[in-house]
This record gives C-alpha cells, sequence and structure tokens, in this order.
C-alpha cells in the first residue's frame, strides 16, 4: 500500500498523471480536467486529498491517463513541487533547457 | 541482399516471427488505449516489448545483439529520433539503444520501421533472459582467442521466447567474452562466460554466476571451468532452471540468482546443476558443430586488405599532428591483422550527455562505418561506438571526420569516459540525476593533455541503487541519493569490472550535489600528487589505501 505524502507547513496538495497516449505528464485542475501545466492544478488540503484522488483514478482510463497520484507543493502561484524528482516532471529535465515545460498557460 | 558483417543475417523465419510479434503488440496498445486492457494488465505485455513508462512519456529500449549493428540500422535510429523523438537516442551500458520521448499509439510504427532493418525491442525489459552481451572489440582484437559472436547469436537464438523462462524471478542478463581480457564485465552478470579455444579445437567455455551489481554487488564464482561447445546450451539451461526452480519471488530485492548463489553456495549451487543436467536428455540440447558452422555462415568476415605502408602512413600522421596522436594513444586498439586498427568513438564530449548521438551524428557515423569498417558498428556497454576494422593508413581521415560532427573526443579510459545512467532526469527509479554531474566532470577534466596526464581513471555514476551506471565497478564510483528530497552523492573507489573485478568501497558520508564536482577534484590532485612514476589511480589506491583520497575529499566539509 502507497504511504501517504507527507505535507508540511506551507504546503498543499496536487494530482498528476501521465497521458496515455503519449505520456505527458498533466495536472488536474478544478474542473477535474487535465492540463499540462502546473501552474493550472487544483491545491489540495491533506484532509480532503483522498476523495479527490479516488475519483480520479477512477476515472482515469476515460479521462485518457494512467498512474495517477499526488504529489506535495509548496502553495505558491504556481505552485512548486517539494521534490527533486516532482520538480523535474513540472520543469522538464534539466539537462535540455530547449525542453522545458512551461508553469503557466 | 548481402550478409552482413558483424551480426547475423535474418531470414524469412525470423522476418515472419517479428511481422507477427508486431501485430500482437499492435492489437494489444489498441486495447489499451480503448479501455479493453487496464494498465495493470497492459504493462507486462508492453515491457515484454522494451516500452516504458517514465517520467516525462514512454521510453523504448531497442536490442542491439552483442552490441552489434550495421550502418542500414544505424540509419534506422536515426530516423526514429528524427520523426518519433526529439532528434537523439541514448546508448545504454546493456549496448542497447532507448528514445525518451515515444508515443504509445505510435509504438507499433516505430516497431514496424525496426523490423524493416531486422531489429526489435524484445528482451530488453521484463523477468526474463536479456539482450546478450558481448565484447565490443570481437572478431577484431589482437588479444582475441575466440570470436564470442557466434555463440552469442546462439544464445539469443536459444533465450528469445525460451518457454520456460518469459517469467523468471527477476531479470536475467548474460555476457560472453571471447578474449583472456575480460571487457564485458563477466564476474557482475547474472551468468559471465569467457570462450577459449579447446584442446580438439572447439570452443570451450569458463562460467561464472551469480554475479550483478544493482542493491547487492556481488562477483560472480566460477561455477565450470571448461564446458564443451556441445553442452553449453545444455548446462545454461540448467543452471537457469535450478534458479527458475529456487530462486526466490517473495521479495523483489533478493530475487536475482546472486541471491541464490549466495544462500547454497557455489558447491552445492553446482551440485543442483549437475543433478538437473543428469535428468535432461543431453542429445535434445547437443550444441553440434554442424549447427556452430551454420550460424557462422549467416556472419560476413571482413575481407581485410591493406598496403604494406599502412603503418608507416599512421606513424607519419601521428608525428605530424600531435592532437590526432593524443586521440589515436587514447581511442585505438590493436587488430587481429597488419595494417588495420580498431577505432574507438567517444559518445562524451566535453560537458555533453554520456552516451548521447543526435540524429545526424548517427547518420554521419553509419556513412563513416560505410567507408571505413565494412559498414559494421559495436556499441559499447560503456556507452561509446568502435569502429571494428579500420585501416591504418585511413585513420587520419576518419578522425578528421569524427572532428567535423564534434565525435573525437580523445579520451576512451580515461576521466572523461564517464559512464552515467539517465537518471533523476529521465527516470521513474531514480533518487537524483546523473547527467549534470557528468556534465560538470566531463567539463571540468575535458582538456584532453589533462586527461591524459591523469591516465586511466573511470568514472561511473548511478542515479539510484539499481546500478545502471555500474558504479560499483567504478574506480571512482557515485551513487546518488536523496535525502529529504535533495540530492546527495555517495562516492566508492577501487571498483574495477575487468580481470581481478572488485566492488568499490565507500569513502565516506555522501555529500551535497554542489560539493561532490569539487570533492573528485581534490581527489583527483591529490592522485596526481602522490602517485609513482608509472602508477594508475589504481595502482596508487592499491599502494597507499582510501586515507588520503577521504582526506581530499572531505577536507573542507
Amino acid at each position: 500500500m502507497k504511504r501517504p505524502v507527507r505535507v508540511g507547513a506551507g504546503e498543499k496538495l496536487v494530482l498528476t498523471a501521465n497521458r496515455l497516449l503519449d505520456g505527458t505528464i498533466v495536472w488536474r485542475d478544478r474542473l477535474g480536467q487535465w492540463q499540462p501545466v502546473i501552474g493550472a492544478a487544483e491545491k489540495l488540503d491533506a484532509e480532503g486529498v483522498s476523495d479527490v484522488l479516488d475519483l480520479a483514478q477512477a476515472r482515469a482510463q476515460a479521462d485518457g491517463v494512467v498512474g495517477v497520484y499526488e504529489v506535495a507543493v509548496r502553495d505558491v502561484d504556481p505552485p512548486e513541487p517539494v521534490t527533486v524528482r516532482e520538480r523535474i516532471r513540472a520543469h522538464g529535465p534539466t539537462v535540455h533547457p530547449e525542453f522545458a515545460v512551461e508553469t503557466v498557460q | 541482399m548481402s550478409v552482413p558483417v558483424g551480426h547475423y543475417q535474418y531470414d524469412q523465419v525470423d522476418r515472419d516471427f517479428l511481422e507477427a510479434r508486431i501485430a500482437e503488440f499492435s492489437e494489444q496498445v489498441a486495447r489499451r488505449i480503448d479501455g479493453s486492457l487496464s494498465e495493470d494488465e497492459f504493462k507486462p505485455l508492453r515491457l515484454m516489448n522494451g516500452l516504458y513508462l517514465q517520467l516525462h512519456a514512454y521510453m523504448l529500449r531497442i536490442a542491439i545483439p552483442y552490441g552489434t549493428i550495421d550502418s542500414k540500422q544505424m540509419r534506422m535510429f536515426a530516423h526514429i529520433a528524427r520523426r518519433y523523438d526529439r532528434d537523439y537516442g541514448h546508448f545504454t551500458t546493456r549496448q542497447n539503444i532507448q528514445f525518451n520521448w515515444i508515443k504509445l499509439e505510435e509504438t507499433p510504427d516505430i516497431l514496424r520501421d525496426l523490423a524493416s532493418v531486422d531489429m526489435h525491442a524484445i528482451q530488453t525489459s521484463g523477468n526474463c533472459i536479456r539482450n546478450v552481451t558481448s565484447d565490443e572489440f570481437a572478431g577484431a582484437a589482437a588479444d582475441e582467442l575466440v570470436d564470442p559472436r557466434i555463440h552469442a547469436e546462439i544464445l539469443r537464438q536459444w533465450s528469445t521466447l525460451h518457454p520456460e523462462f518469459t517469467f523468471l524471478p527477476r531479470k536475467f542478463k548474460i555476457a560472453i567474452s571471447g578474449s583472456p581480457h575480460d571487457r564485458v564485465a563477466a564476474r557482475f552478470h547474472d551468468i559471465g562466460i569467457l570462450a577459449r579455444p579447446g584442446d580438439d579445437g572447439r570452443t570451450v567455455f569458463r562460467i561464472f554466476v551469480g554475479g550483478g551489481l544493482g542493491r547487492t554487488p556481488i562477483i560472480g564464482q566460477e561455477i565450470f571451468d571448461a564446458v564443451p561447445e556441445e553442452r553449453l546450451l545444455a548446462t545454461l539451461e540448467a543452471i537457469v532452471r535450478v534458479y527458475n526452480a529456487h530462486g526466490r519471488r517473495d521479495n523483489i530485492y533478493k530475487a536475482r540468482i546472486k541471491i541464490l548463489v549466495q544462500a547454497l553456495g557455489i558447491d552445492a549451487y553446482r551440485e543442483a546443476v549437475e543433478a538437473e543436467l543428469a535428468q535432461m536428455d543431453l542429445e535434445h540440447y547437443r550444441l553440434t558443430p554442424e549447427m556452430v558452422d551454420a550460424i557462422q555462415a549467416r556472419f560476413a568476415v571482413p575481407e581485410l586488405s591493406a598496403p604494406d605502408n599502412a603503418a608507416q602512413e599512421l606513424a607519419s600522421k601521428r608525428r605530424e599532428n600531435p592532437e590526432f596522436d593524443l586521440w589515436v594513444r587514447s581511442n585505438t586498439h590493436p587488430h587481429r591483422e597488419a595494417g588495420h586498427i580498431i577505432a574507438v568513438v567517444s559518445l562524451k564530449p566535453a560537458g555533453g550527455i554520456p552516451g548521447d548521438a543526435t540524429s545526424a551524428q548517427m547518420d554521419r557515423l553509419a556513412d563513416l562505418a560505410d567507408e571505413y569498417s565494412f559498414g559494421e558498428l559495436r556499441i559499447t556497454h560503456l556507452q561509446n561506438i568502435v569502429l571494428g576494422h579500420v585501416r591504418q593508413d585511413r585513420l587520419y581521415a576518419l578522425w578528421s571526420s569524427l572532428k567535423e560532427v564534434d565525435l573525437a573526443s580523445a579520451n576512451i579510459g580515461l576521466i572523461g569516459d564517464i559512464v552515467a545512467c539517465p537518471g533523476l532526469d529521465y527516470c521513474a527509479l531514480a533518487n537524483a540525476r546523473s547527467i549534470p554531474i557528468a556534465q560538470k566532470l566531463g567539463a571540468r577534466f575535458g582538456d584532453a593533455s589533462l586527461q591524459a596526464e591523469i591516465g586511466a581513471l573511470r568514472i561511473n555514476i548511478s542515479g539510484c541503487i539499481n546500478a545502471c551506471g555500474h558504479h560499483h565497478a567504478g574506480h571512482i564510483g557515485l551513487l546518488g541519493v536523496d535525502k529529504r528530497g535533495e540530492e546527495f552523492f555517495q562516492i566508492t573507489l577501487g571498483g574495477r569490472a575487468e580481470n581481478g573485478a572488485s566492488i568499490g568501497t565507500i569513502l565516506g558520508p555522501a555529500l551535497p550535489e554542489d560539493d561532490t564536482v569539487d570533492a573528485i577534484a581534490r581527489l583527483v590532485d591529490r592522485y596526481l600528487g602522490i602517485r609513482q612514476k608509472g602508477e594508475t589511480f589504481l595502482d596508487t589506491l592499491d599502494r597507499l589505501g582510501d586515507a588520503p583520497f577521504k582526506e581530499a575529499a572531505y577536507e573542507t566539509v
């Protein structure tokens, strides 16, 4: 069983996944749509994430995404992931600046 | 169609099989997209076809059996890079190539393109016998006893879709060499094979079992010293059967054969294999000379011919051009045939990404292979490219062409020849980024003269304990670790993969990413200050131990 993500002071959670067809990293917005920029992500409190996560996982196939999970972010705009791994997912690989991902639309 | 130099020529049976396999996978992809297959159901199917889902996209890993391809196949990689990816590919430490920006829906098309040049992505993932690796100088090196690629091809045909070994406890890696100088890290494989001529003229095989890197690095132990050729397949079958029957399936971290060999002891493992052999129908598994010869006939032999003055021409060019001379010193290896030489093309430009090549570079390498080396290229497990049969009087022209596409770094076996896994920039398993630190080290030590002065020193970098960068086997190894979401690097010293294989020992506490390059630089400076005349880094380390290096690495921490 996956351990719950720890959420520190000044931090929130966002939901992420990969798009099924091409693997593109996507973030779930407040309308339940999956967006390619983290700036569009809905920030959730730790207490409320479980229900939203369950719903998003249940709808993953219909929404065309795979591997839905939650990510801890600093509560700023756009949200900034806490870990290096998720920062790389949000911004693109650090070794190819030309592949950098925008964080806002 | 002409038979390719250096690798097996497919026949219609091979091509029909690939066509059927692609049709099957295309259907599976369609069922995944329409929801008939869940991700949990689809994942093992895509992995059997080399398709991973990594951080940013799907990654397709393509098999390069025993590391050898022809120019047509290299051009296909360039095409895939341009058409389906982001204009580059990454050559791996398993002599394969992987593309990092693949779309699921385009994968069947890519596999069809690959099949058009007799290639596929089978055995590059999953708990099966993986793509067999071999000596990058096979069939060319002056020190070689047996060309191992014939038997590597036999092992490929034996292991591909082997019905018993499709669902092993874990992945299973085999390497085979035919040289007394182990260039395949045989003792760090599940099975490592060293081939040599037997008394009757047929090949015999020394076999190591239970080696590996990863979470639990272990040096393989000799299980048999001289397996005759006709018993090779039966012996390997028995070794893998014992593992398949008794290897642990309850714990992924203890499922490799090395754990079983350690648990049983090598003598008990050998007894189990012999007991298995005693009940097998050995005639069924007998590898006859006719079978071996039939496989060998599917490999073309290069028609080597050089002018009498080829060596003098090369010597003259070396005297005229010190930069070329430096490259020849580090990037060539003696060939078995007079007037010829083996050229190693470094994929490690100063500050570059180890193992990456653009589509333009791949196309150019294919052209150069056609022009200088019978259209044959080899991918090394150290992430470089070999042109195996270059005429000595044409080496200068080859080098000049390589310079034009930034492929003439003179650093093979030197500190700039860094091996690195993709790390956290791409890999879903990684804890830390391998590539940026490789780039910083490569830039820091980029000067060819400085590298030559430092001498033989291999740096290997892994972004996690799975050790795809083979850090345990690096003279200097770096292992990326995650400390509260930040990247740190643990330094190991003294690893080596060749004869006298050893596992590097940890120097001290992991350092923050920002401090690691400076620590390595201090460590190298200390070596230059304390080495005796003629000593390599490993010689000095063996003589003095790691204390002076530890002091240097941590002096400001």
